[in-house]
Formats: C-alpha cells, sequence, structure tokens
C-alpha cells in the first residue's frame, strides 16, 4: 500500500499523462474508425442478402454465411486470423490497420443483424406499395425503407458502438498502442498493477458510462417519437 | 504472396484443440452458474432490497458492465499480488469472467422479475392456490418467458467471447491452445483457420440444444440463429 502511495506522484507525471491521453485517442479512433466503416459496409451486407431472384442465391447465401459465421467467432481469434492473413500477404501493414481492419469486419457481422432487424420492422405493404409505383430497390432503400427504419437501427447500433470500445482492449494482444496496451507497458515499467489497471479502468469507465447513458436517453426519445407518430396515424381522420 | 497454406499440419493437432475446447466448454459452464448466482442475488437486491442495498448493486453493475473484462483480470491477476493475494491464473479468469457475468445477468434477471404483475399474485392467491402452485404456475412461466432467450444467448455470448480472454493470460482453452501450438509450429493462419471452425460448431451446437431445451422444457421460443 506504501508503495502505491509513493509511486501515484510518478505515476500522473505530465508525460505519462500524455501517454495516457494518446492511447485514449487510439482507442476511440480504432472503434470509431472501425464500427462506422463496418456499419456502412453491414448496409451492404443486407442488401446482398435480400436480392430477389434465383440468380442471386449465391448473394444471399454469402450474405448469410457472413454473418452467421463472424458472430460465432471471438474477436479475439478474428484479431489473430486478419494479423496473420494481412502480414502473409503484405509485410508493410501498420498494427492499427490491422485492428481496424478485425474491428470493421466484426463489426460488420453484427451491426448487419440490427439493421436487417431494422429494416424488417418496416410493414411489407409500404414496400410493396413503392413496387407498385415503379420504385427501383436501390430507390425503395433510401425513399422509403431508411427514412422508416433509422430510429430503429441507430440506438442499437450505437449501443453496439460503444459497448465495442471495451472489446477493443483485446486488440492490445497484436500490440496497437492502445489504453490497455499502454496499461500493461507501465505495470511492465515496475508501476504498481493496482495503479495501473485501476486507473485504466477509470478511464475506460469515464469513456463508456456517458455514452452509454447518452446512447439509452437517444433510444428512449426515438421510441416515444415513434410511439407519438403511431398514435397520431391512429386517430380517425 | 508466396504462402502455401498447410492445413494438415494444423488438423493433425485437432485433439490437442478438442482438449482445449473442452476447457473452454467447463469454463464457460462455470462462469454462467457463478454469474447466474450472482444475478440473481443482484436482481433481488434491486427490486426488493431497500436504497442502500439497490445503490450497491446499481454500483456493482454499472462499473462492471463499463469496463472491459480483460481489465478486470489484469486487475486480478497483476494487482492482488502486490496485497499478498496470489490467485493462479485460472483462478483469476474465473473470478474475473464470473464478476463481469454476473453484472450482465443481474439485468437480464430483473428483466424477469419485473415482468410478474402484482395483479396476477392476486388473481392467483383469489382462486385458490398455494404458494407452491403460485411459483410453479405464475412466477416461473413469466420469467422463464421473459429471460430464458437472453439467458441462452448471454450463454452463447460468454461461452465464445469470454473464455477466449483466458487465451490471454495464458490458460490451456481452444484459442489459448492454438497459441501454444502456432508458436511452435508456426502455422498461425492455418491453426487459427480450424479453431473459428470448432468456435462455429461449438456454439451452433449450443445454441441448438438450448432452443430444443427451451421449447421442450418452457415452451419458449429460442433462437438458433
Amino acid at each position: 500500500m506504501d508503495r502505491i502511495i509513493q509511486q501515484i506522484p510518478r505515476f500522473f507525471s505530465p508525460g505519462h499523462l500524455a501517454l495516457l491521453a494518446e492511447s485514449v485517442g487510439m482507442t476511440l479512433a480504432l472503434t470509431v474508425i472501425g464500427c462506422v466503416s463496418g456499419f456502412l459496409i453491414a448496409f451492404l451486407v443486407v442488401f446482398l442478402r435480400q436480392t430477389p431472384g434465383l440468380w442471386a442465391l449465391p448473394l444471399r447465401l454469402i450474405g448469410i454465411a457472413y454473418v452467421e459465421i463472424f458472430r460465432r467467432i471471438p474477436f479475439l481469434v478474428v484479431t489473430y486470423l486478419v494479423l496473420f492473413f494481412i502480414q502473409a500477404f503484405t509485410s508493410d501493414a501498420s498494427l492499427f490497420t490491422i485492428a481496424v481492419v478485425a474491428i470493421c469486419i466484426y463489426a460488420t457481422a453484427y451491426t448487419a443483424e440490427i439493421i436487417r432487424g431494422g429494416f424488417e420492422s418496416v410493414a411489407r405493404q409500404q414496400v410493396e406499395a413503392a413496387t407498385a409505383m415503379n420504385f427501383s430497390r436501390w430507390q425503395t432503400l433510401i425513399g422509403v425503407i431508411i427514412p422508416q427504419s433509422w430510429p430503429v437501427i441507430l440506438p442499437p447500433a450505437l449501443a453496439f458502438a460503444v459497448g465495442f470500445i471495451k472489446d477493443t482492449a483485446l486488440v492490445s494482444q497484436v500490440g496497437v498502442f492502445e489504453l490497455t496496451f499502454r496499461g500493461k507497458e507501465l505495470n511492465n515499467e515496475g508501476f504498481s498493477g493496482i495503479l495501473v489497471f485501476g486507473t485504466i479502468s477509470l478511464i475506460y469507465f469515464a469513456i463508456s458510462f456517458p455514452l452509454s447513458r447518452l446512447g439509452s436517453r437517444l433510444e428512449r426519445r426515438l421510441a416515444s417519437s415513434r410511439s407519438q407518430k403511431s398514435r397520431k396515424r391512429l386517430r380517425p381522420a | 504472396m508466396n504462402y502455401t497454406f498447410q492445413f494438415g499440419v494444423a488438423l493433425a493437432q485437432l485433439p490437442e484443440l478438442l482438449k482445449g475446447a473442452i476447457l473452454t466448454f467447463e469454463l464457460g459452464l462455470l462462469t454462467f452458474w457463478g454469474g447466474a448466482l450472482i444475478g440473481l442475488l443482484g436482481a433481488s437486491l434491486k427490486t426488493f432490497g431497500g436504497t442502500f442495498l439497490r445503490g450497491i448493486a446499481n454500483a456493482y453493475v454499472i462499473f462492471f458492465t463499463n469496463t472491459p473484462a480483460l481489465i478486470q483480470i489484469y486487475f486480478l491477476y497483476f494487482g492482488l499480488p502486490e496485497f499478498g493475494i496470489r490467485w493462479d491464473n485460472f483462478t483469476c479468469v474465473l473470478i474475473g469472467l464470473t464478476l463481469n457475468a454476473g453484472a450482465y445477468l443481474t439485468e437480464i434477471m430483473r428483466a424477469g422479475f419485473i415482468s410478474v404483475h402484482r395483479t396476477e399474485m392476486e388473481a392467483a392467491e383469489t382462486i385458490g392456490m398455494s404458494l407452491l402452485q403460485q411459483i410453479r404456475f405464475v412466477i416461473v412461466p413469466h420469467i422463464v418467458k421473459t429471460i430464458y432467450p437472453a439467458l441462452a444467448n448471454f450463454f452463447v455470448v460468454i461461452l465464445v467471447m469470454g473464455t477466449s480472454i483466458g487465451a490471454v493470460v495464458g490458460i490451456d482453452e481452444l484459442t489459448g491452445t492454438a497459441i501454444n501450438i502456432s508458436t511452435e509450429n508456426y502455422r498461425w493462419i492455418e491453426m487459427f483457420v480450424v479453431v473459428a471452425g470448432i468456435y462455429v460448431v461449438l456454439t451452433f451446437i449450443a445454441s441448438l440444444s438450448l432452443a430444443l431445451l427451451g421449447r421442450w422444457a418452457f415452451r419458449v421460443k429460442a433462437k438458433v440463429f
């Protein structure tokens, strides 16, 4: 205990604080870039998965297989796979790129399910009406499905991204300089594990807690706007 | 781009990997039941406890759901020895994951607890059900219907995600075994492709059997996919 108190001034020196701030930025950058790109690719995966017609059967199967396989593999294994696959073919990819690709692959699989759920929440008659008016599939998606389903998609997708801030800790295994890796480094330098990992967990908490609060508030707000809309619709004209 | 795949090398290690898969499964089960006990306690405190007890349960849930499980395990593994508490890596992972799972399971179980309405209990009393009958015919069906799908899903998630964290501190579960073997034979890609396949099969079996059990025992529709 005395050792910890002795170490506190040295641990919270400006140099260390700058390092920690830098690694917080790294953690956030990994999460944001990975999850946003994953979210966009997931739209494509869902679009593929819902292509009608016999000729598109392989496309649908690829979409389904992608989602079902990557949702059943631990993130750590995905990270190792991406690391060694990329390194087998090119030796000059940075570790940051590798981590982002791993996060993107994983986020795509999870958000694709969220997006599919959102698309399916749109009443079928809406899509049929769009088809009857000779909308193309793309027009139906942009003009009919997305405007009605984003309040359903956004809150869980945001919750996934916020939850993923914590999962990026596993990327420290391949040596990206994010928060957890920095913590291990400081611990190896001889700082007390309780001090280091206590601080690191408080930092994670300080990032994750406000964001998850914000997310659930957004969810309530969107949910109430949706139910108000349906109440309006139910009122006789 | 001159890498020749040799899956034979990885497949030859299948018995070792399956041994690791069994440990993964055991760790998952232990974590799940430990977490379920904590969750039951936490949910009871949150539902029936006073302000103070509820505050404790809330603080526990909020803290553990907002910090990475890996950091919690590191804290036990690297931090506790400074207080003279030395646990081996298996105990650290088990306790860390159980505490982490307990926080999530508290929330799941609380949802089950509040799904039983007082009016239904009163109705059951009115038609002359004994306490046991009330539990059997009113409380359990309600709770099970609300939480079974979430529990089944959570078990699969814990079994998959949670236990692979153990590899980080050197536990020989599925991922750990793969890392150990790969550092000897340098067939990382092949090993991890095989391991990924085992994880897919393992979780598929787990969610399929849980869905069947749910349908057969509780008439709950749990999703396999």
